[in-house]
């Protein structure tokens, strides 16, 4: 799963996939603003098939909180 | 395909495609950001280097103004964003507060048309109210209201405008997958991937149009495939015809796509059918070109190409074996294959999909005659091979050109070379109708149009220059490929030429641009006269002593002056 999340980041984002690391954020990912979280949080859903809730999305702000949200589903 | 994986697709091709810019502008009052990779790579797929800008948030009627010189502009004007919360305000409104809203929408649209009146392409989504409609009986104020502004909508634009039925769309994918409201409170975000995802392919048949991108031919195998039976087994009597799918193909004949057979099968056997069974839709006179013999289909397919002189990338060919589909699909990749789906009641919608990729905007005469056009070319190549000698053959054809010098009767036809024609073009030059339009209102350019006959007929508007006096240069220069072959093209550039020396052109300029199909006439300027100036990687400019012309000699073609 954390291949797979980090390939849709890096897609998104259009950074190397080997620069996504458990600190990855709007802080050190320039192109990381509110549109492009949208633009995230849509292609995780499709990615895997589920659907985020608005504390979810809200919450996903770093790579790490990404990989607990999806934990927990 | 996923959203994130288009994203990183989209920009592998960014910069990858060989051909100018095509900039797409989207205008809305709602947002529309995720709009932007879906449909670059649409097109990008297709050779076409889309670029999208995004106009701002709820600034169509600005944007309009500064949009205008984009290659196609698309408009989202979603009916409940006229004002905030429309879609639960509109019942409670006064009359006078409702009229208000709906006198400053068409205000509006008024400005907005007459900014966008000499853009090239204007797609406008039409209004809609589906989203939120209730599961009612009544019929609401929006219902309403969005059915008078489509009819006003539909008065005021022009032919450069192509209203788009967003609920198409829509009920493609049911309301609920259309949209994603979780941002529509918030950030006014309306439309989910998915739906961006069908827009974008309804609409990409008018982009690739405009581009000169467009599918040119349909060809059909014959056993299980025009009909259900095997011929050569069956017989003539237990074969069934399969009408449907003639009868789409027979409308696509009439509107001017040529369609052809490719099929191992005894020749007598299928023309038999062609002739006198008694369930074919499709006759002889719509057949443009047959290749029924036991050679291997790749070949066929490549010559059926060569015959009617286009590329292999305007061929879309059916056919029932997967045998014949994978070949064809791995050994010519440019041809769009499509087998014959095995539950038999799919066959239609399948054919009706693929009628899409035919699409036409505007429909002129020709387009109707053009089987017509097509088989006398095919005839002709037939002629050829026979005559052995090829000078005694083009001079036993009767040819003769006729001139049309800035005829505004034309411009639909014309712009409609600009978009299609491809391999004799010297400089590619895509031009809208409205272009044109300028270019022959215009006194500083000469727009001069051509029709070829023959003893076999008339093959219509197939060639155009366009000439700029002030810098005495040709513009552009183009022969459709259905004239090729009989030095047509040296005839045409004696008349230009003729046509420059009448305006006082001393030196006459022009270019050579190369594209991915415009091979065969790179050395065309030097093998008319004409000097190298400069030579860079893509462009070579020319120039002419108007004086020092010599012609051809070219005397079994005549000139008739048309205008």
């Amino acid at each position: 799963m954390e291949a797979r999340v980090k390939q849709v980041m890096s897609n998104i984002f259009n950074v190397e996939i080997n620069l996504i690391g458990n600190d990855s954020s709007p802080d050190n990912i320039e192109n990381w603003d509110s549109l492009k979280h949208m633009s995230l949080i849509v292609a995780l859903e499709e990615e895997f098939d589920i659907e985020f809730s608005d504390e979810d999305i809200v919450d996903s702000m770093n790579y790490a909180l990404i990989i607990n949200i999806l934990n927990s589903k | 395909m996923k959203y994130s994986e288009i994203i990183k697709l989209n920009n592998e091709l960014e910069g990858a495609i060989n051909s100018p810019d095509y900039k797409i502008a989207i205008l809305s009052n709602i947002m529309v950001h995720q709009s932007k990779e879906i449909c670059e790579y649409s097109l990008r797929i297709e050779s076409v280097n889309a670029k999208v800008l995004l106009g701002e948030y709820d600034n169509i009627v600005q944007d309009s103004a500064k949009f205008q010189d984009a290659n196609a502009i698309v408009i989202f004007w979603d009916t409940y964003n006229f004002i905030d919360g429309f879609q639960y305000k509109a019942e409670s409104l006064s009359n006078l507060e409702f009229e208000n809203i709906v006198e400053k929408v068409e205000t509006e649209i008024d400005l907005v048309l007459n900014n966008l009146k000499d853009s090239s392409l204007v797609l406008i989504n039409k209004f809609s109210s589906l989203i939120f409609d209730q599961f009612s009986l009544s019929n609401s104020r929006i219902n309403k209201l969005v059915l008078r502004l489509n009819v006003y909508l539909e008065e005021k634009c022009s032919s450069n405008v192509k209203i788009i039925d967003i609920d198409k769309v829509v009920s493609r994918l049911s309301i609920k997958s259309s949209i994603d409201l979780r941002y529509y409170y918030s950030s006014k975000t309306l439309y989910s991937i998915d739906f961006y995802k069908k827009y974008f392919e309804y609409i990409k048949p008018i982009f690739l149009s405009t581009t000169g991108k467009i599918k040119k031919a349909l060809i059909f195998d014959c056993d299980n495939t025009l009909w259900k039976g095997i011929l050569g087994e069956d017989g003539f009597d237990n074969i069934r015809i399969y009408q449907e799918i003639q009868y789409l193909a027979l409308h696509l004949a009439k509107k001017g796509v040529i369609i052809g057979i490719c099929s191992k099968n005894n020749p007598n056997d299928v023309n038999e059918v062609l002739k006198s069974h008694p369930d074919m839709i499709l006759r002889d006179e719509n057949i443009v070109i047959k290749k029924i013999n036991w050679n291997n289909k790749l070949l066929n397919l490549k010559s059926i190409a060569e015959d009617l002189n286009i590329g292999l990338d305007s061929l879309v060919f059916i056919d029932d074996s997967s045998f014949e589909v994978e070949l064809i699909r791995r050994e010519l990749p440019d041809i769009k294959v499509f087998q014959v789906p095995s539950r038999e009641y799919e066959y239609g919608a399948m054919m009706r999909n693929i009628s899409n990729l035919f699409y036409s905007p505007s429909k002129t005469e020709e387009d109707s005659a053009k089987t017509q056009m097509y088989k006398n070319q095919v005839k002709r190549i037939e002629g050829r091979v026979e005559a052995g000698n090829i000078e005694d053959y083009l001079a036993s054809l009767d040819l003769s050109i006729t001139v049309y010098v800035d005829d505004l009767s034309q411009v639909s036809r014309i712009s409609q070379l600009t978009q299609k024609t491809n391999q004799f073009n010297l400089t590619t030059k895509r031009y809208s109708e409205t272009e044109i339009k300028n270019f022959i209102l215009n006194n500083d350019k000469l727009v001069l149009s051509i029709e070829v006959d023959d003893k076999y007929g008339v093959s219509g508007l197939t060639g155009l220059a366009i000439l700029c006096k002030k810098i005495s240069k040709i513009d552009t220069l183009l022969l459709s490929c259905r004239v090729l072959g009989r030095n047509i093209e040296y005839k045409f550039m004696e008349v230009i030429v003729n046509m420059a020396k009448k305006h006082n052109i001393k030196f006459l300029n022009s270019e050579y641009i190369k594209t991915q199909k415009n091979q065969q006439v790179e050395g065309f300027y030097n093998r008319c006269g004409f000097n190298t100036i400069i030579k860079s990687d893509n462009i070579i400019q020319y120039q002419l002593k108007t004086d020092r012309y010599k012609n051809e000699k070219i005397n079994y073609i005549r000139v008739k002056n048309g205008s």
